[in-house]
């Protein structure tokens, strides 16, 4: 939706990022396998779990970060609207799955899938 | 007012998804039209127009959209949808997967909506089901949005049928490339076996098979049962299996009519994305495993010794 709203390319489940110049090749983890796309910078990069170790804050870090300024902005002196069109009616437990049985051998399963299941 | 399907495909033939995400258009109910962009889609568009419940395909045809890149492709839906004055489409829906859910959140911005996403059930034209907290949680959410984009969880719709219907087909004159992006290249994985959001039986490994070659096992018992295989994040991560295996909420959401797990703990993020699955299988060698408890049957035991003893089994 940023990627819309700044007009910037975008390059979403992205598991290998490579700058090169004024683009971007974003390796985006696909239903079918992995796809890969030249994006103009600056673009809109929403990242896959594997794409990197992430680097943890270090001690002296944390402390200095203590010291950096801090802008507030609103969405009022921004002149956004943060209001939902989506209204949460309720909120349900999924229908909760019961253990089954132990079967015990692979006999016994076999036997369960076809007569009790009808699955094979 | 009519309803937007996007359709899923890669010019040549529709993602099974797509038939699920018009089964959710029908039951909102109204006219359905399915919106086929691609480069050299002409004959697809013949494809789709059979699609049951369809009145019209909307073609267009352009090399802008041969990869149905978003930054090409929003702008179109969101000309299709509002171009005119009242709009034209009362709801845009997609499939919830990487292809929707790469697009559909750009449309939803240059539309000014929120989207409401991955929705499991229609209760009304304004009111869905959805999964929330990795499906601990199902949400009933109404909206007022003037358009209504909507992405689709296909697990929750049964697939309309591929033929048999007989919709008009439209070309529309459009398409700019909006010269941000660019399609490189892609890495698909090829198998004889059927797809694994669309299998009716998957068999699934975790860390317990070990490494890639013990995945042979798991390939022999799926050949033999008509199976799609997947796998663990752990499986995928330790490099036994490529990333489009995976079932979880990081990965593939199924719900087969069987579901067999090998060697897979039961984490709650592996869970999410597969307890609605019709009977559940777990083979782990602790009894304790967390998968028992949503299993339908439990098998502790190596499964180096039951897997092949399983296939073995089937065969006779
Ligand atoms: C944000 C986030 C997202 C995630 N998304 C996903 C996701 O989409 N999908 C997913 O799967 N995970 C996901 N995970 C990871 C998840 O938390 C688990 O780490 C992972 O599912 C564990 O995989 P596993 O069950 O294969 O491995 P383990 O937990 O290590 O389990 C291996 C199992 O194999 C059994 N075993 C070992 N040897 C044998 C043998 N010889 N015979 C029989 N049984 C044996 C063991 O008893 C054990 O139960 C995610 C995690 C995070 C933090």
């Amino acid at each position: 939706m940023l990627a819309a709203l700044t007009g910037f390319a975008q390059g979403t489940f992205a598991s290998r990022v490579e700058v090169a110049g004024d683009q971007v090749n974003v390796t985006r983890e696909i239903d079918g396998g992995l796809q890969t796309v030249a994006l103009k910078l600056p673009a809109i990069v929403t990242t896959d779990l594997r794409l990197n170790e992430p680097r943890y804050a270090s001690l002296p870090n944390i402390m200095k970060a203590k010291k950096k300024p801090l802008d507030v902005l609103t969405p009022d002196a921004l002149g956004v609207s943060t209001a939902s069109t989506v209204k949460i009616l309720k909120v349900e437990a999924p229908a909760a799955r019961s253990a089954g049985i132990k079967v015990k051998s692979v006999a016994e399963l076999v036997e369960k899938l076809k007569n009790e299941a009808k699955v094979i | 007012m009519a309803i937007l399907v996007i359709a899923e495909h890669n010019n040549v033939a529709l993602a099974a998804a797509t038939l699920n995400t018009v089964a959710a258009a029908q039951q909102i109910g109204g006219d359905i039209h399915l919106l086929v962009a691609g480069n050299g889609c002409g004959a697809l568009s013949e494809t789709a127009a059979q699609v049951a419940g369809v009145s019209k395909v909307l073609l267009a045809d352009n090399a802008a959209f041969a990869h149905q890149l978003p930054e090409n492709l929003a702008p179109l839906v969101a000309e299709l949808v509002c171009g005119t004055s009242p709009a034209a489409y009362s709801h845009v829906l997609a499939a919830a997967t990487t292809t929707g859910k790469n697009v559909l959140p750009r449309v939803a911005a240059l539309l000014d909506v929120d989207q409401i996403s991955e929705i499991v059930k229609v209760e009304s034209p304004d009111t869905f089901q959805r999964p929330i907290y990795a499906g601990n949680a199902i949400a009933t959410v109404q909206s007022s949005a003037s358009v209504k984009v909507i992405t689709v969880r296909s697990t929750g719709f049964d697939a309309v049928a591929g033929e048999g219907g007989s919709a008009v087909i439209e070309a529309i004159a459009a398409g700019t490339d909006a010269g941000i992006s660019a399609f490189v290249g892609e890495e698909l994985a090829k198998s004889e076996r059927p797809e694994l959001t669309a299998a009716k039986v998957v068999i699934s490994g975790g860390r317990g098979m070990q490494n890639g070659d013990n995945f042979q096992l798991l390939y022999q018992l799926a050949d033999k049962l008509g199976a799609a295989v997947g796998a663990s994040r752990a499986a995928v991560d330790a490099g036994f299996v490529p990333n489009d295996l995976q079932v979880g909420q990081t990965g593939k959401i199924v719900a087969p009519q069987l579901y067999i797990a090998v060697g897979i703990s039961g984490a709650i993020q592996h869970l999410a994305g597969m307890k609605d699955s019709k009977v559940i299988v777990a083979i782990n060698k602790d009894e304790e495993a967390p998968i028992f408890q949503v299993a339908d049957y439990g098998l502790v035991g190596d499964l180096f010794d039951a897997v092949p003893e399983l296939a073995g089994a089937i065969n006779g």
